[in-house]
């Protein structure tokens, strides 16, 4: 089983790691509404940010270099999304060329906000990579669930996660099975190969999730899942919330007065 | 086409995130009414399935590669709301482990890749299906044409996100984005109707599930 692809690192222990998960969502989810709505081109605001994860990331103990692996995997994705933007925003243009038919031309304002759009995701990014590292999934759920999340929401994401590595294994196991058999030929031959595999896993796993609810009622499943509760906040929550609070307060004061 | 965070507007998060709350709110209320409790556990490793099937790539053209999003397939099979909810789960997930999707943008990723796409595939293939009558060639086209159709009404709802959050002009985001998708959803559609065609052969007794 291939385990360490979902949330790595989450079992150390540092103060990060020993926030309550409820503490840790909050905040990230604030955060990353600061960091959205600042205006484009807010640089000055950007690089404080910037020092903020980093200072959690050392105190998180979480290796730099994960991270940052971590989340350029991500940045391509992004900028799938982000092509569309420089064209044709009012202003000077920055340069331009022709494209077979097209002309296109970048202007300032727009390559300003792709520039801005881009840092935004990848701190927006980071601090989402920082909450997983440190917490495992289990107590994001129960930090969720505790957050008013709906409860059967948590019940499926936590079969969910269950079943992931299972799925994944199997998965892995018939594309073992098609690469040591040299798949080869036509797109369309291929593509049906796929299919197969995919087709075979939706059987398997209906027919699992069969099974598991069988074993389930067979055990008195009524719906409801119970779990031992174990989160409490601690001061380090609150001298964390507080500091957290106070520097985003003070950083957004500072960028609408100057 | 998961829209990262930093893209959208306040306005934009707001609003996708209630329509996508009340949608998955009733879909579950929906999925409970019709199978009971037996919900939580098919949908949860029904996700857990998407999840496996979305880390297989299958060449597309050029030497570049994709995988399924998985919509299309999940409403043909088992119907609109429950892929909605499974959909949602898988979004979710992929938010907070791969952070493939931004935390503010959850909202709108649900209601482009989990709301838009399962009702429509949903409804084109039924539309499609009753067209060309009920036999396995019908069922295969209306198949194609529900899962490309699946990622190019996605890809038009993203895009009119991102323009209605001014970071893009209309008239660029649009085309260009439905250009592009509409070529990607060729390969949706080949890999889903590859699935139905397996799964009709194999076990047809689960095309005939109750749609929820």
């Amino acid at each position: 089983m291939k385990h360490s692809f979902i949330d790595r690192y989450s079992d150390r222990d540092s103060l990060i790691h020993r926030l309550d998960p409820r503490s840790k969502l909050v905040m990230t989810l604030a955060f990353i509404a600061a960091i959205v709505l600042t205006p484009a081109g807010s640089w000055l605001v950007y690089s404080l940010y910037f020092v903020i994860i980093a200072t959690m990331v050392l105190l998180s103990k979480v290796p730099i270099s994960y991270i940052l692996r971590q989340s350029l995997v991500i940045i391509p994705f992004v900028l799938l999304v982000a092509v569309f933007i420089p064209f044709f925003k009012e202003g000077d243009v920055a340069f331009g060329f022709n494209i077979w038919a097209w002309h296109l031309s970048f202007t300032h304002n727009g390559l300003q906000l792709l520039w801005s759009i881009l840092a935004k995701s990848w701190l927006s990014i980071l601090s989402l990579i920082l909450l997983t590292s440190t917490t495992g999934f289990a107590s994001l759920l129960k930090g969720l669930e505790r957050l008013r999340m709906p409860r059967v929401m948590v019940m499926l994401l936590s079969f969910m996660y269950r079943y992931i590595f299972l799925l994944t294994d199997e998965i892995m196991r018939m594309k073992q099975a098609r690469d040591s058999r040299n798949l080869g030929g036509k797109r369309l031959r291929q593509i049906s190969t796929v299919g197969n595999m995919i087709g075979t896993l939706f059987i398997r796993s209906y027919e699992r999730g069969e099974r598991v609810y069988a074993a389930m009622v067979s055990r008195g499943f009524d719906g409801q899942s119970r779990t031992l509760d174990r989160l409490r906040f601690s001061p380090l929550d609150i001298y964390f919330i507080a500091c957290i609070s106070l520097v985003l307060v003070c950083i957004n004061l500072f960028n609408l007065y100057w | 086409m998961h829209i990262p965070d930093g893209f959208l507007s306040a306005a934009a998060v707001g609003t996708t995130y209630v329509i996508s709350a009340g949608g998955v709110a009733n879909a579950v209320r929906v999925a409970r009414g019709k199978i009971g409790e037996k919900h939580i556990p098919l949908m949860g490793i029904l996700a857990a399935f998407v999840f496996a099937a979305q880390m297989l790539n299958f060449p597309i053209a050029g030497g570049t590669s994709g995988h399924i999003i998985g919509a299309a397939l999940v409403a043909i099979l088992l119907g609109p709301w429950a892929a909605v909810i499974i959909m949602s789960v898988v979004l979710i997930a992929q938010s907070f482990i791969f952070q493939d999707g931004g935390l503010l943008a959850l909202g709108a990723n649900i209601f482009n890749m989990g709301i838009i796409a399962s009702f429509g595939s949903y409804y084109l293939y039924r539309l499609i299906n009753s067209l060309l009558g009920n036999n396995r060639r019908g069922k295969l086209v209306a198949g194609f044409v529900a899962a490309w159709g699946s990622v190019l009404l996605a890809s038009i709802a993203c895009a009119l996100e991102l323009a209605l959050s001014g970071v893009s002009p209309m008239a660029v985001v649009l085309p260009a984005m439905g250009g592009v998708y509409a070529l990607i959803g060729i390969g949706e559609g080949f890999i889903t109707i590859a699935v139905l065609s397996m799964v009709m052969s194999t076990r047809a007794d689960l095309l005939k599930l109750q749609r929820i």
